[in-house]
């Protein structure tokens, strides 16, 4: 593989992106800051000195996205068509999660506009909140997802999902992310969901030298050496909850699941 | 035949330890016998000072699973009513874990229905139990001997 922005020599190098086809793009980044759970009290009421934290962090991290060539030295001005700073508050680990979602049709990507919405966002958090807490940290600034341009899809396996416990309704299938090409979405249960250290993933039908479990596995496999548990004779496996083999076929926008034998009653 | 009565339910919150009694025999006259199983949370188990255990499942493929095992066990004995309850999340020593209640005309096809649901439902339903004890946490490891006891039931081939 080789970096676009050096060129022969090795120096910096804008890419050319005159020749490309223009096509529908989109990246989502995600981001945290940690804080003391009464900086985030007072932030949630409204009380702190500098007034409504989050609309500024919002506009902030927008106006960031639209200046990211500005910032980034070899980054394109790109004419965005959508971008969106979400927050969310969460109490229990007192952090606020910040998602940033980039949209434009064009010749290049735009995950370095949604991570620079979720940095300067972050950074404008922090900045509102210091006068209260200097001990906030920002940590997992990170590219979540990519779709469009000639490179494919990119979906980062999810570390951050809570256990499968409790989500879904009886006699559904939960509906976990969805993929714009056609794809399976694979769940990690029970103590196999510990060993790999995910919940879930998303694997597209693509990426499959055969269409079925074995050949899932497989792609999961080359992935990262921490799915060739998954071929371990223990493991089970269940395709739209219906136990399968390694045979099974399997088709677009299916649930997979792999876990360990089960020890209830 | 009468009709399929069925009922299963997954839950966090404890049940009673009469679940499914008066559900199950309200308004019938028909039926000569009930047989209920309920197991509980041991303070021992893998190790000697178990202090609670953790159980996840597969919302959705368990409710499942444990209707066709209910169903199997319809087609296999002469039942009127069966019920089965199974508790998820934090459960501590000493609380009811799982409750199966059969109710037919005869004892004997209540007995083996209710043995034969639990055998399923141990190698089969999408449990999965993770102990707490005095010396850490750890995930259950599934056993042997109830692989047998399931595999008594099947029919002789």
């Amino acid at each position: 593989m080789q970096l676009t922005h050096l060129n022969t020599r090795g120096e910096a190098n804008m890419v050319d992106v005159g020749d490309k086809q223009e096509t529908r793009r989109e990246a989502v980044a995600s981001g945290r800051i940690f804080m003391q759970p009464e900086t985030l009290k007072l932030l949630s009421d409204g009380e702190l000195p500098k007034g409504d934290v989050l609309a500024t962090a919002r506009i902030a991290g927008i106006q960031a996205a639209k200046r990211t060539h500005e910032l980034i030295p070899l980054c394109h001005a790109l004419a965005l068509s959508k971008v969106s700073v979400e927050f969310e508050i969460d109490v229990v680990e007192s952090c606020i999660n910040v998602t940033s979602l980039c949209r434009l049709n064009g010749r290049t990507g735009v995950e370095m506009e949604a991570l620079t919405a979720v940095s300067v966002a972050c950074l404008t958090l922090y900045d509102m909140c210091k006068a209260v807490d200097k001990n906030m940290h920002i940590e997992a600034i990170q590219l979540d997802s990519k779709h469009g341009g000639q490179r494919g899809d990119y979906q980062r396996l999810n570390a951050h999902t809570p256990i499968v416990t409790g989500e879904g309704v009886a006699g559904e299938v939960s509906l976990g992310q969805r993929c714009s090409s056609p794809c399976v979405r694979v769940k990690f249960l029970a103590e196999l969901r510990e060993r790999v250290g995910e919940s879930e993933a998303v694997v597209s039908l693509d990426q499959l030298a055969s269409r079925d479990i074995s050949g899932l596995k497989a792609a999961l496999s080359a992935r990262d050496e921490r799915f060739k548990q998954l071929t371990d004779q223990r493991t089970l496996c269940a395709i739209n909850q219906v136990m399968a083999n390694d045979d099974a076929l399997v088709t677009d926008d299916d649930e997979v699941a792999f876990f360990p034998p089960v020890t209830g009653g | 035949m009468a009709s399929v009565d069925i009922k299963v339910a997954i839950q966090a919150a404890p049940f009673a330890m009469a679940y499914g009694y008066d559900d199950a025999l309200a308004g019938r006259s028909d039926i000569g016998a009930v047989v209920s199983f309920t197991g509980l949370v041991r303070d021992f188990n893998e190790t000697p000072e178990v202090t609670g255990l953790t159980l996840e499942h597969y919302p959705g493929m368990t409710e499942r699973t444990l209707t066709e095992i209910g169903e199997q066990a319809w087609q296999r004995w002469s039942l009127q009513a069966v019920r089965i309850i199974h508790r998820v999340g934090y459960l501590a020593p000493g609380d009811p874990i799982v409750r199966v209640l059969v109710a037919s005309a005869h004892r004997r096809e209540a007995f083996e229905a209710c043995d034969f649901i639990m055998d399923f439902l141990k190698t089969q339903a999408p449990f999965w139990k993770k102990e707490h004890s005095t010396q850490g946490e750890y995930w259950v490891k599934e056993r042997h001997s109830d692989q047998q006891d399931a595999a008594r039931w099947r029919y002789p081939s």
